[in-house]
């Protein structure tokens, strides 16, 4: 992942306990925080209803005077803690066949085009389900646009184990789908 | 397997130390096998990113799934209550109509005055209690007796046995008739002789 597709910028010694900068951190992680929660598994409604007791959290957080260190890492942590805390309510998506929506692919793809992103992306997620349980978080964090520091906040492990870790699954994916 | 190829994820998102950073770079230009793992890196690192577009934007439709049951009970209960309404009013137009719709149906609907509470009142209650105390004394005030049309003078002899009444006691029944041309009133009162206004004497 380069840098140039981190969306994040907020200098995070500037985050204060003002509830405007708890919204304008809404407004920059919501949607690759739901992005990530679906792809762990849950719903999408659950998805938004973690994101919404996520901020919550947040915002009681910093009212409270907690540290402001590491916020991204911070927010995904909990709402990762929380997405698990409702996996006996949901469905793992991994190990399921994935009913993916022609929406999602560009309209002007020819049905050949269509059919083999569709078969792509379904080798991927059987990839993905062979991965264990930290390389694939890994992986859909660093997807989410996380850093290694945040990862390793959000999964409570060190970052050298993070870059080991996505290092290593990114191997077993390339090995998986033939690349 | 090349030393360095533990460290080309890293080096692709940017997360080593600039030394390090430099130090892969530079073996990268000159290792075909890092090269090419590298570009498989990124294809796999894309796909990935597409995939997770892809799941965010297909898991909107079980929800879209959920809804179908709760719009279906939501239609059902507005038939039910259509029906129930269409029935109601069929079933009030079978009932006996009202006199109006019922003898002239032709005729535009029309408005009726209920009586008003105190009528309804009034008309279980004693017949005076309707009757407005303020006129009645007007009226009263305002009666005078019809003067008399007739007045017919009977001699006591002709009404009393002799000796039963004295002597110059006479009477008198002054007779008013009404706007039918019967006797509307009879007044009887004695005429005193004795009693009536005599000339003066010189």
């Amino acid at each position: 992942m380069s840098g140039d597709s981190m969306p994040f910028a907020m200098p995070l010694s500037r985050l204060t306990t003002d509830a405007g900068e708890v919204t304008g951190l809404y407004r920059e992680l919501r949607d690759p925080l739901l992005r990530y929660l679906v792809c762990l598994g849950i719903s999408r409604d659950e998805a938004q209803d973690v994101v919404q007791e996520t901020f919550l959290s947040l915002h009681r957080h910093l009212t409270a005077g907690g540290g402001q260190d590491n916020i991204r890492g911070w927010v995904f942590r909990v709402a990762h803690n929380q997405a698990r805390n409702r996996q006996g309510s949901y469905h793992p998506r991994f190990g399921e066949p994935l009913d993916l929506h022609l929406d999602s692919i560009p309209d002007e793809t020819t049905p050949e085009r269509v059919v083999l992103e569709k078969e792509k992306l379904r080798r991927l997620e059987k990839a993905l389900a062979s991965l264990t349980e930290s390389e694939r978080d890994c992986l859909l964090l660093r997807a989410a646009g996380l850093r290694y520091r945040e990862i390793g906040e959000t999964l409570e492990i060190p970052r050298s184990t993070v870059g080991d870790t996505a290092e290593r699954a990114i191997r077993k994916l390339t090995e998986a789908l033939h690349v | 397997m090349c030393e360095y190829c533990g460290k080309l994820v890293a080096w692709l998102d940017r997360e080593l130390p600039a030394a390090e950073a430099a130090e892969v770079q530079l073996h990268f230009c000159g290792c075909a096998e890092c090269r090419e793992r590298l570009a498989k890196y990124q294809q796999v690192s894309k796909t990935l990113d597409e995939y997770c577009i892809a799941v965010a934007t297909t898991e909107t439709q079980p929800s879209r799934r959920r809804l179908v049951p709760v719009f279906a009970g939501v239609a059902a209960a507005v038939f039910v209550a259509a029906l129930g309404i269409s029935l109601w009013r069929t079933h009030q137009q079978r009932l006996p109509a009202t006199p109006v719709i019922a003898l002239d149906p032709v005729s535009p609907p029309r408005v009726t005055t209920s009586p008003t509470p105190e009528m309804v009142v009034g008309a279980n209650e004693p017949a005076q209690r309707r009757h407005v105390v303020r006129p009645m004394l007007r009226e009263a005030q305002n009666w005078m007796p019809p003067a008399p049309a007739i007045r017919v003078a009977i001699p006591a002899d002709a009404v009393f046995p002799p000796g039963a009444v004295p002597e110059g006691v006479n009477f008198t029944a002054d007779v008013s008739i009404g706007p039918d041309g019967l006797a509307q009133q009879i007044r009887f009162r004695p005429l005193l002789a004795g009693l009536e206004r005599r000339p003066t004497q010189p």
